[in-house]
């Protein structure tokens, strides 16, 4: 027998079994209480003098929670960790409160929008079109089938046309560099403040009366695409220029050329990044009313042909809905509205999805 | 592996792990079995380094060895990644900084810290930079203009940039920034430094002027460096740890002491092998 070296592996530290524990997070005593008092007692200030005085809501909240709140914040961070520490709290304070606030209008908003567009699901009002269907029909009869479809086609010809107009400019601007850059650019962000009617106009006079199209979901997506465009050229241009110079230099060091390193080498760098710039594109133009009013019209029949003739989509029927009389037609409005959100909110998961893929696997 | 062969190399760690044994008291900062996570996979385990005051610890190793994970743990910055989690305690002057009643502000204006890449703040000038600390913090010292030319002469700098103290300091060179960052850090006056691989993106002159700027400062200061660079361990470093990690297992201390011992008489063979340059 060869003599073994033996130990007790109670008496090693490093042998006994250690867990992972974030010991930044724990918290003292002292800092629990301080905290609860902080949240505490200014809330019962406030809901006493809602309780027993004739303020209005809105004087109290400005006047007296939110100074009283801030006071009681860096009172609290003194008694910690000194006067250092009070500017810290007040931030991280007001930035929590500012995002509860965002999130109750956010989520109010989210609120009616689900509890009265959901009075008017059915199976019926998704899939059907609106044909024969006078505003004052009761619900269960007719839909928006065919204004879905309406917003599909007009937004997918808007991005189709946008996206790569939109992520080809922004590839000038950062990839290629031209002299025109400094222009393009300019006019990029002017076109960023064009109105939206002023897209649906400039779309009816010059194709339009014209007699170059009909009024029909192709005008109404030529429309859509000016309002896009410098959405997705300037959002793709911030990403693209976020990819860093030594992989532009990486690859043309390995004998590519500049167009190989912008389209294998950059632009999927940037994949991520340059899908957001068309979900953003979408989303800049998938509510807007005005140019649809002027190029689109409405119809209310299920139109297929981009090209034949009048059609709807979600805003302009929500649009002429909301503005009737009948509580049900104003019913009928929210449910588009509710449509819409659902329809934005599949996309966006989609396409986050979609991109969320890395190489590898 | 034996049994036989486990134990020996487990009590060769033991003897290891307490070699640099300072006094009671007496390092200025000490490290008691800690292991480090990020999510569940464990990337250092069980690291006891005493680090005794006004000298300098070089952390050696290969690359993903945990070096400068564990350095990151010295001064609070671990934390900031949020799958990291930790065990053991890392005392400064004998008290946990990882204890509830420890403001990590406070450790990260005491511990200071230098990084790989030089990162002087763009929007300021190189007098800026070097007083950047003092604002930061909210500390009051009077005498700019001394801090900022005492500071500067420490990193070495001082000559080169007594001219152009208002240009910015992104027009310095690589070096030059990295020397920059130095004085930035000493201004605060911390009482430890730590170094992660402060000089693997400079040229032999500028790493010659910060090690000498090393040896200087640990006439006040304690310094804790991660290097790559051997030759630069055994000129600047008193005590040396030599970190490991092998097949997937979390890093640890193989060996650590005296850096002539580690270099010199190294009792671990994978030492021997890595300061030779066999492996890693």
């Amino acid at each position: 027998m060869s003599s073994t070296i033996v130990f007790d592996a109670e008496t090693i530290p490093a042998l006994t079994e250690q867990k992972p524990q974030t010991p930044w997070g724990r918290r003292t005593g002292k800092f629990r209480l301080v905290v609860v008092l902080a949240i505490v007692i200014p809330a019962l200030i406030v809901g006493s003098l809602f309780m027993f005085s004739t303020l209005p809501g809105a004087v109290i909240m400005v006047a007296v929670y939110f100074p009283l709140q801030i006071i009681a914040t860096v009172l609290a961070a003194i008694s910690v960790r000194g006067t250092k520490s009070a500017g810290d709290a007040v931030i991280i304070v007001s930035a929590i409160g500012a995002t509860i606030f965002s999130g109750i209008v956010l989520i109010s908003l989210l609120w009616s929008i689900i509890t009265k567009g959901i009075q008017a699901m059915s199976m019926a009002f998704i899939f059907q079109n609106n044909e024969y269907i006078s505003p004052s029909t009761p619900l269960g009869y007719g839909g928006i089938g065919h204004a879905v479809l309406g917003t599909v086609l007009i937004v997918g010809i808007s991005a189709l046309i946008a996206v790569p107009l939109g992520v080809m400019t922004a590839l000038y601007i950062t990839e290629v560099r031209g002299r025109a850059v400094p222009y393009v650019r300019f006019f990029v962000q002017a076109m960023s403040g064009v109105p939206s009617v002023v897209a649906g106009l400039f779309i009816l006079t010059v194709l339009i009366l014209t007699g170059v199209l009909n009024n029909s979901a192709f005008a109404a997506g030529l429309a859509y695409s000016i309002l896009m465009l410098p959405t997705v050229a300037r959002t793709a241009e911030e990403v693209l220029k976020l990819v860093p110079e030594e992989l532009r230099t990486g690859a043309l060091a390995l004998g590519s050329t500049r167009a190989r390193v912008a389209l294998r080498v950059v632009v999927p760098a940037a994949k991520t990044g340059i899908i957001t710039a068309a979900i953003l594109g979408v989303a800049r133009v998938v509510g807007e009313t005005a140019p649809l009013l002027l190029t689109a019209l409405k119809n209310d029949k299920t139109v297929l042909n981009p090209f034949s003739e009048p059609i709807s989509a979600l805003p302009t029927y929500i649009f002429t809905n909301v503005a009737q009389p009948y509580p049900d037609a104003v019913l009928r409005a929210w449910g588009a509205a509710l449509a819409l959100m659902v329809i934005v909110a599949v996309l966006f998961t989609v396409t986050r999805v979609l991109s969320a893929k890395r190489p590898g696997k | 592996m034996s049994t036989a062969e486990y134990d020996e190399v487990a009590v060769q760690e033991l003897e290891s792990d307490f070699a640099i044994e300072a006094p009671v008291g007496q390092a200025e900062m000490e490290t008691r079995d800690v292991s480090v996570w990020f999510g569940k996979r464990k990337v250092l385990e069980g690291v006891n380094i005493a680090f005794p005051r006004n000298t300098v610890t070089a952390l050696i190793g290969p690359s993903g060895c945990g070096k400068s994970t564990f350095i990151r743990t010295l001064n609070r910055l671990h934390e900031l990644i949020p799958s990291a989690a930790l065990a053991g305690e890392v005392l400064y002057k004998g008290q946990d900084i990882y204890a509830p009643e420890i403001d990590p502000v406070h450790i990260r204006l005491n511990i200071g810290m230098v990084f790989q890449k030089p990162n002087p703040f763009p929007s300021m000038t190189i007098r800026g930079n070097v007083l950047s600390g003092l604002k930061l913090s909210g500390m009051k010292r009077s005498n700019h203009d001394d801090i900022v030319e005492e500071t500067l002469t420490h990193a070495g700098l001082w000559n080169e940039v007594k001219d152009r103290l208002n240009h910015a300091a992104g027009d310095l060179s690589g070096g030059q920034q990295q020397r920059l960052v130095i004085a930035r850090a000493l201004a605060v006056q911390p009482d430890v430094l730590l170094m992660d691989e402060p000089c693997s993106a400079l040229d032999p002159g500028s790493t010659l002027k910060i090690e000498e700027t090393i040896r200087e400062l640990s006439n006040d200061i304690t310094i804790i460096i991660v290097t790559h660079n051997m030759q630069q361990a055994v000129r600047v470093a008193d005590n040396t740890a030599f970190f490991l990690a092998t097949d997937g297992n979390p890093g640890h201390v193989v060996e650590q002491g005296p850096t002539t011992d580690i270099f010199g008489n190294p009792q671990d063979q994978r030492t021997l092998d890595y300061v030779n340059g066999r492996f890693g």
